[in-house]
């Protein structure tokens, strides 16, 4: 390859170039950036100069002759002759960019300008002019977007310091209602208990006249036994419940004992609806529990796959179809029936999976009370946007408010709602335990169901401050960002729709994928990474073979908060980019203000000289 | 570590392996943190053993004594043959005769009593061809299947036409032996009673390789079923049918003045064969040759792979080289014997002391053999190559860097990967699809959603000069909705079942029949599918990529297609079951041929092999492991492909299963970069592992490996080249180059790439720096430092940051300094010389170029020089022929720079004719890198053009 120094001349396009570099001729400092040109001063008036690694020296004669001199590239700026080089384009119109030394006269244009591309074999059009205003297009666009996601992000920062102290301020409250209704709650309890002692004793008593009689009165003592049953039943409340729902579900128990040809049944579901109430947070994430374990007893993959991953297991006894599934299945890391499925297009696996997703809204809907909906929408009403994107895009993405497994059903012993309710109970309590007399007999019956329903009720309001106070805590242990910038995220999930996937982002819980009824749980939130820049969600399903799937969100700005771009780079590792105000940064937006006014300066003079 | 440590109960792996277990986090948890706690270093072997839980399942393969014929062969003693040979004459050019067994034996089975017929036929380079089949005039019930389509036809070209014979009376046998000239100083001997072939020196009368001198040649000879003959194999749940009944072959084979045995791949073993059965040798398996699809293979195992050829090579230092290939495409069984596993057999044969036995045996098919008498080398595998074919010149991109995964997802990916080479300034050329880029596994289509562009994707990366690869396997979808499964089951071109219907077998995309690739009329049908009007969404920048077509079935026997279905011709699988994949890597060879009018030269890469595939494309070794062993093990199955013909060839860079360490990753891509195919690849349940994937410092490692193989592609092409030419594979054992230097016989550790570059790998973890036997005579000169080494010893070179590299004193190197994208934009770039002169201060090296895609250099357009350094004046020598009209290949390209390595004096300047110009002299890097330190001595712009004739003196 020859390089011919008239060659040069054709790409001298810019004046500002020959301009600044009058000093000495051009064509010579070819691919110099123009904070370097200063470098090259030396060998106009030295005659040599020294790499800028130092290791060598060249002459004016080695400047860009095709030949590498400098390891380092420094005598080479416009040729390839050597690989570490840089060649700089100007690139007027757009901005100037510097391109590895061995794009240079490789036939493909790098810089819109074309000034990589000079020895006669390709010819580049100059497209800074469109590519530029393409750039300043976007620029401008983004930091429209900025202004106006600065703007709702300051406005967002100052509501949430208000909705932070609320929920401080809730904190602190209910903390100290905890420690008094804790205080009743032992007071009843031990009041109900000699009730009972008292109850007990006297049923002893009439056991033994009962004996005494022998023969009669049997009905009397059947009422007694139903008495007993209430009592067991109250003894080991949440427990019990469960394992009855269970009980119910599984196998119904044989007529003879069944409850509801009980006459005591009434009472029992009494007690029964008391506790399912009283320890609802528990009980909820029982029902989770419960139902992803239905989930993966359902799912028939599963169940074959745990066969296939026996090691020992007998291949032979498969039958021709399932052995190749099985053998096939080594190399896919898939469990056979999902092959089977792969194999089958995918169009009928409705029948694969139980609806999880159905059950989960059910799960969800009846956990639904105004008072969250009161609680989210005072803090998120910002948030309540349309989802309709702005830019074109396929994938569809929409964001709703989850309703934490913590929460708990608020609405009575909410203090904004009912502010008389703590002191009501209180009055109540005082009276009972002065009204009933546990030593007297025989035992005021319907003041002993009293106090034991007073208890009932007290102790499930306990539990539910409890929990309440659980949640918050839990909330507010979460790291929102320097300024609390991500509060309003919590409690919210974003989803994105792709293909047939639907990703779902709930920052500071969880990312799942769904498709169709199946859910896959991509991570559960673990932190912020790269100042606040990432989300990661980690810890999620595991994959056959592979790690336990996880997230990681990339967090840019936007006026909205909005999930796109869901992807798997690597075998269970997911990447996601989400928009929000939060991401919307004064300083980078002088930053994009200043790199568009420097865009606009060159614009001009390219302008004039078109 | 204690001994409980040492070895983790199996419910433990099991426990952790089983994904389903993992629901109950807690009971795992405890698990791994009790595991932890009482036996932290266990828990680490443990982990390492995860792999090798789910790896190769041997109870899934046959082994020699679940192999009735293999056990029948194997258990035979030393004279078991009493075949004679009898009307012994020369017919056609050949030497030929009846074997028979002796009257004597009257009450021997008649069924095998049939006479059998020898052929030895003689051709030119040293080559003895030896035939035995059934007696066509007996009518057999069925003719043996003889291998189509492997010996080239130019071989029949150069036989001698045998004129006659001489007779002599060896060791005092009752009946003459028959002497016929093979060689000048060679001859080869038909002994008659006993049966023995060989072949021997004539004046020393030293033999070189023999057939049957132990007597083990036994021919089950194909009969008609009687009553009460259960002829049905079973294995697992398997039923062979066998409806010929037992038809194997089993002999045995010796090599003299052999120090080690080497060829007969596909196993991941060392390049020696080791001996499978003899007194001290631990009972092993004999070499399997039986194309399989094995899932996580081990390595120093001698079970079979995906490919099979049947050609051994012995090297030993006083004798030489010499070869002996089966052309027989049943399952082979090969036998290494131990020395003196024959002592109790009364067998006199000639007390070489370096005598290695083998013993063969196949399933079916005839004895076609060739015996090759070297004896150097490089003769051998000539001989070899004038038989089955020299390698497909292969265009420049295939010899770049590939980058492979299965699977990059969809256009995005592409793009985006694409791109991330470039952000990273990393040359590659080729950008590969596997199975999930086609609408449901169904070849020559396109999933429309992660793929609604093919055509403007492939045109997108060709614009920056980069190719395309997709897979296409041999197992069709039955879909009535597919136009190839239609126009198959419509045309009858499937392989059938034993009972006449298409063969349905499992692979990917579920229930699949496979195309009968024996029929060349099916073999045409298949090539006319690559058509562009026929494979929609390809464009000219498109190749392809044959994988599973040993062939694999998922759900068949030994994961393959069961030996009684049927192909055409009524032939049985079992009697072609190793040449299916060639036949199928051969149709697809032809289409991209095809497709093209037959002047863009082929890039096809096959999984399977046989004798021939290196005349139709590249193969790799598989569904290889990301472990140390595994790198290890890549290069002498990499150089025994070399050896036995197919030269173009590599392992997935950085292990297909599993997650490499970084380290063993770029170590991978050190040792990868001077194989001959160049790809790195990985199974989708591995973390992506791209070369910018693991921080600036190994991006720079991982980038310096390929850059240096793109600096070295002129030398790689010349190599290519010389190999299409000759045989003689790019990358080379040492003693291939060093056939006198007896410690180089068994290291396959280090390679030479051509005869001017030895490569030694890393293959351990944390290496500073490795220890590389340089062979005697010989000056060495580091590639990096041009620091310069005796050979002779072993040297301890740094390895920090790269794997050593030599170049052999009395070479020149052709080199381009510059980085491109891909090869593309460096055609016109300017050439380094890199001259290493040996202690006469002189040296010699070859250029060959030409465009690098198509077949005009067959027709003379290419530029062929050789560089001839002596007297401190280099020269330019013309190698090519001339060209035929009009048909010259023209390069402008230049030499821009000449390094001198070991030149004593220091000259000033360098003079240039016949342009009389002068060029400066001066000391500059060998390497062109930032941070370089070293100064040689280099003439600085010659600027003379490749192609012409000229000469540069140093003054």
């Amino acid at each position: 390859m020859k390089i011919h120094t008239p060659i040069f001349v054709f790409f001298v396009l810019s004046s500002a170039f020959v301009l600044r570099s009058a000093a000495f001729p051009s064509n010579y400092l070819l691919g110099v950036a123009p904070e370097d040109e200063i470098y090259y001063k030396g060998l106009w008036s030295s005659g040599t100069i020294k790499c800028k690694d130092g290791s060598k020296t060249f002459t004016k004669a080695q400047l860009n002759d095709d030949f590498c001199d400098c390891f380092d590239g420094t005598d080479e700026p416009g040729t390839s002759a050597c690989p570490t080089g840089k060649f700089y384009c100007r690139n007027v119109g757009h901005s100037p960019v510097s391109i590895f030394s061995s794009r240079i006269n490789d036939g493909i244009c790098d810089c819109c300008d074309g000034s990589d591309e000079y020895d006669g074999k390709n010819r580049c059009k100059n497209t800074c002019w469109e590519a530029g205003k393409v750039a300043r297009d976007r620029l401008m666009k983004e930091i429209a977007t900025f202004q106006e996601g600065v703007a709702i992000r300051e406005h967002e920062v100052e509501e949430v310091k208000i909705s932070a102290a609320n929920d401080e301020a809730e904190l602190s409250r209910l903390k100290n209602e905890e420690k008094i209704l804790k205080g009743i709650v032992e007071q009843l309890k031990e009041h109900k208990e000699q009730i009972e002692k008292a109850v007990e004793k006297e049923r002893i008593q009439k056991e033994q006249e009962e004996k005494q009689k022998k023969e009669a009165e049997e009905s009397e003592s059947k009422e007694h036994k139903d008495e007993d049953k209430v009592d067991g039943a109250e003894q080991e409340p949440a427990e019990s419940t469960d394992e009855d729902k269970a009980r119910i579900f599984d196998n119904p128990p044989p007529p003879g004992q069944n409850l509801k040809e009980d006459p005591a049944e009434p009472a029992v579901e009494v007690v029964h609806n008391a506790h399912a109430s009283l320890d609802i947070g528990e009980e909820h994430a029982a029902q989770e529990e419960e139902r992803s374990e239905v989930a993966h007893v359902s799912d028939p993959n599963t169940a074959l796959g745990s066969k296939g991953e026996d090691a020992t297991k007998d291949i032979d006894s498969l039958s021709r179809e399932e052995l190749g599934r099985e053998i096939g299945s080594r190399w896919t890391g898939k469990k056979p029936e999902q092959q089977h499925n792969d194999v089958d297009d995918l169009k009928n696996n409705d029948e694969t999976s139980v609806n999880v997703h159905d059950e989960e809204n059910d799960g969800y809907d009846t956990e639904t009370d105004e008072y969250d909906h009161q609680h989210y929408e005072e803090d998120d009403a910002q948030y309540q946007m349309d989802n309709v994107g702005d830019e074109a895009n396929d994938d569809s993405s929409s964001s709703y408010k989850y309703e934490p497994d913590e929460e708990v059903d608020m609405s009575d012993i909410e203090s904004t709602s009912s502010p008389s309710w703590f002191e009501t109970i209180q009055r109540i309590v005082r009276k009972f335990l002065q009204a009933v007399n546990p030593f007297q007999t025989p035992v005021d019956t319907s003041e002993a169901e009293n106090v034991r329903k007073e208890y009932d009720e007290a102790s499930g309001k306990l539990s539910k401050i409890r929990s309440r106070i659980s949640h918050l805590k839990k909330k507010l242990g979460n790291d929102f960002g320097p300024e609390k910038e991500f509060y309003s995220l919590y409690g919210q999930c974003f989803e994105s729709k792709q293909n047939k996937y639907v990703y779902k982002v709930c920052p500071f819980k969880e990312a799942t994928q769904e498709e169709g009824y199946s859910t896959t749980r991509l991570g559960q939130w673990e932190k912020f990474e790269e100042s606040y820049s990432v989300m990661l969600f980690s810890n999620g399903d595991k994959c056959w073979n592979g790690p336990d799937r996880s997230l990681k969100v990339k967090l840019r700005c936007g006026s909205k908060v909005e999930v796109a771009d869901v992807d798997e780079p690597s075998r269970c590792e997911y990447e996601a980019m989400l928009t929000a105000p939060a991401l919307c940064l004064e300083g980078k937006l002088k930053e994009l203000e200043h790199e568009l006014e420097a865009l606009n300066k060159e614009q001009p003079q390219f302008h004039d000289e078109l | 570590m204690s001994s409980e440590c040492l070895l983790p109960k199996p419910t433990h792996i099991s426990i952790l392996k089983n994904p389903y277990y993992d629901h109950h986090t807690t009971d795992r948890s405890t698990m791994k943190s009790v595991v932890v706690l009482h036996c932290f270093l266990g828990f680490i072997l443990l982990l390492s053993h995860l792999n090798s839980v789910y790896s190769w399942k041997k109870e899934e393969f046959r082994n020699c004594n679940q192999t009735p014929f293999c056990k029948r062969a194997r258990s035979r003693k030393p004279q078991h043959c009493n075949l004679i040979a009898t009307d012994v004459i020369i017919a056609d050019g050949d030497l030929t005769a009846k074997l028979i067994t002796p009257k004597e034996n009257p009450h021997e089975e008649d069924s095998s009593s049939n006479p059998l017929i020898l052929s030895l036929s003689v051709y030119e380079n040293g080559i003895l061809r030896m035939k035995i089949d059934e007696d066509p005039s007996q009518n057999p019930p069925k003719k043996r299947f003889e291998v189509p389509d492997v010996i080239v036809p130019e071989f029949e070209s150069k036989k001698l036409w045998l004129q006659r014979y001489t007779k002599q009376v060896i060791h005092g046998d009752s009946a003459d032996s028959f002497v016929v000239y093979l060689f000048d100083g060679y001859e080869a001997v038909l002994r008659s009673d006993p049966l023995e072939v060989f072949v021997r020196e004539q004046t020393s009368g030293k033999r070189v390789l023999s057939f049957n001198s132990h007597g083990l040649f036994d021919f089950e000879q194909l009969r008609v079923k009687k009553e009460g003959d259960d002829w049905e194999e079973r294995f697992r749940s398997h039923t062979d049918s066998r409806p010929y009944g037992p038809q194997s072959i089993s002999f045995d084979m010796s090599f003299y003045g052999a120090d080690f045995v080497y060829g007969i791949p596909e196993h991941a073993t060392s390049l020696t064969l080791k001996p499978t059965k003899g007194p001290g040798i631990e009972e092993s398996e004999p070499y399997r040759l039986f194309n399989l699809d094995v899932f996580e293979y081990i390595h120093e195992s001698p079970f079979g792979l995906y490919g099979s050829i049947p050609f051994m090579l012995s090297h030993g230092r006083t004798r030489g080289t010499s070869g002996f290939f089966w052309l027989n495409a049943a399952e082979m069984q090969i036998d290494v014997l131990g020395s003196g596993w024959d002592a109790e057999s009364s067998i006199m044969l000639p007390s070489d002391q370096n005598r290695i036995d083998t013993l063969w045996m196949s399933e079916a098919g005839i004895v076609d053999t060739f015996f090759f008498i070297g004896p150097k080398p490089k003769d051998v595998v000539k001989q070899y190559a004038s038989v089955t074919g020299t390698s497909a010149m292969p265009q420049l991109f295939a010899t770049g860097y590939h980058q492979c995964r299965w699977n990059y997802r969809d256009e995005e990916d592409v793009k985006n990967v694409d791109s991330k080479f470039d952000e990273h300034d990393i040359p590659y050329d080729v950008l590969w699809l596997d199975i999930e880029h086609t609408d449901g596994k169904r070849y020559f289509t396109w999933d429309k959603v992660l793929f609604p562009n093919p055509e403007e994707m492939q045109k997108d990366l060709a614009s920056r000069g980069r190719r395309m690869v997709t897979i296409v396997d041999p197992h069709i979808k039955r879909d009535e909705n597919y136009h190839i499964h239609k126009e198959a089951s419509k045309n009858g071109y499937y392989v059938k079942d034993a009972s006449g219907k298409d063969y349905d077998g499992w692979c990917w995309p579920g229930s699949s029949s496979y195309i009968d690739m024996v029929n060349p009329e099916i073999r045409s049908w298949w090539a006319d599918k690559f058509a562009y009007t026929q494979y929609l969404g390809s464009t000219p920048s498109l190749y392809i990529w044959n994988d599973m077509n040993e062939p694999s079935v998922f759900n068949g026997p030994e994961v393959t297609m069961p030996r009684d279905a049927l192909h055409y011709g009524n032939i049985e699988h079992r009697e072609l079951h190793n040449a299916y994949g060639y036949y199928f890597h051969m149709a697809t060879s032809d289409g991209l041929l095809k497709r093209e009018g037959g002047n863009d030269r082929p890039f096809v890469l096959s999984r399977a092999f046989f004798p021939g595939t290196q005349r139709y494309g590249t193969v790799w070794t598989g569904d290889n492991t990301a472990t140390w062993e595994q790198l290890r093990v890549s290069v002498p199955m990499i150089l025994t492909l070399g050896l036995t013909g197919i030269t173009f060839s590599g392992a997935d860079v950085g292990g297909f299963f599993g997650n490499p360490d970084t380290e063993l990753l770029v170590r991978w891509y050190q040792v990868a970069a001077y194989l001959p195919f160049f790809r790195g690849h990985a199974h989708h349940d591995t973390k992506r592992r791209e070369p910018w994937l693991f921080g600036e410092h190994n991006t720079e490692l991982m980038r310096d490996a390929i850059r240096v193989r793109y600096t070295l592609l002129p030398y790689f092409y010349t190599l290519f080249r010389e190999a299409n030419v000759s045989g003689v594979p790019v990358t080379r054992p040492l003693w291939m180059e060093f056939p006198d230097d007896e410690a180089t016989f068994n290291n396959d550790e280090a390679f030479m790439v051509g005869n001017g570059l030895l490569v030694q790998g890393v293959y351990t973890e944390h290496a500073k720096d490795a220890t590389v036997y340089l062979p005697k005579d010989h000056t060495w000169y580091d590639l990096r430092s041009g620091t310069a080494y005796k050979g002779g010893k072993m040297q301890k070179i740094e390895a920090s940051d790269a794997i050593p590299v030599f170049q052999r004193s009395g070479t020149i190197i052709p080199r381009k300094d510059r980085f491109r994208r891909s090869t593309v934009q460096m055609e016109n770039d300017p050439y380094t010389l890199v001259i290493a002169v040996n202690s006469l201060g002189e040296a010699e090296g070859e250029l060959y170029i030409d465009d690098g895609k198509s077949y005009e250099f067959k027709k003379g357009a290419y530029i062929h020089r050789r560089f001839i350094f002596s007297d401190g004046k280099l020269t330019s020598v013309n190698l090519a022929t001339s060209a035929s009209e009009g048909t010259n290949f023209l390069s402008d390209c230049t030499i821009e720079r000449i390094i001198l390595l070991g030149h004593s004096s220091k000259p000033k300047s360098a003079q240039i004719e016949p342009s009389n110009h002068a060029a400066e002299v001066e000391l500059g890097p060998l390497q062109i890198q930032s941070g370089a330190r070293s100064s040689v001595l280099t003439i600085r712009k010659p600027n003379v053009r490749v192609s012409d004739d000229w000469s540069i003196k140093l003054l």
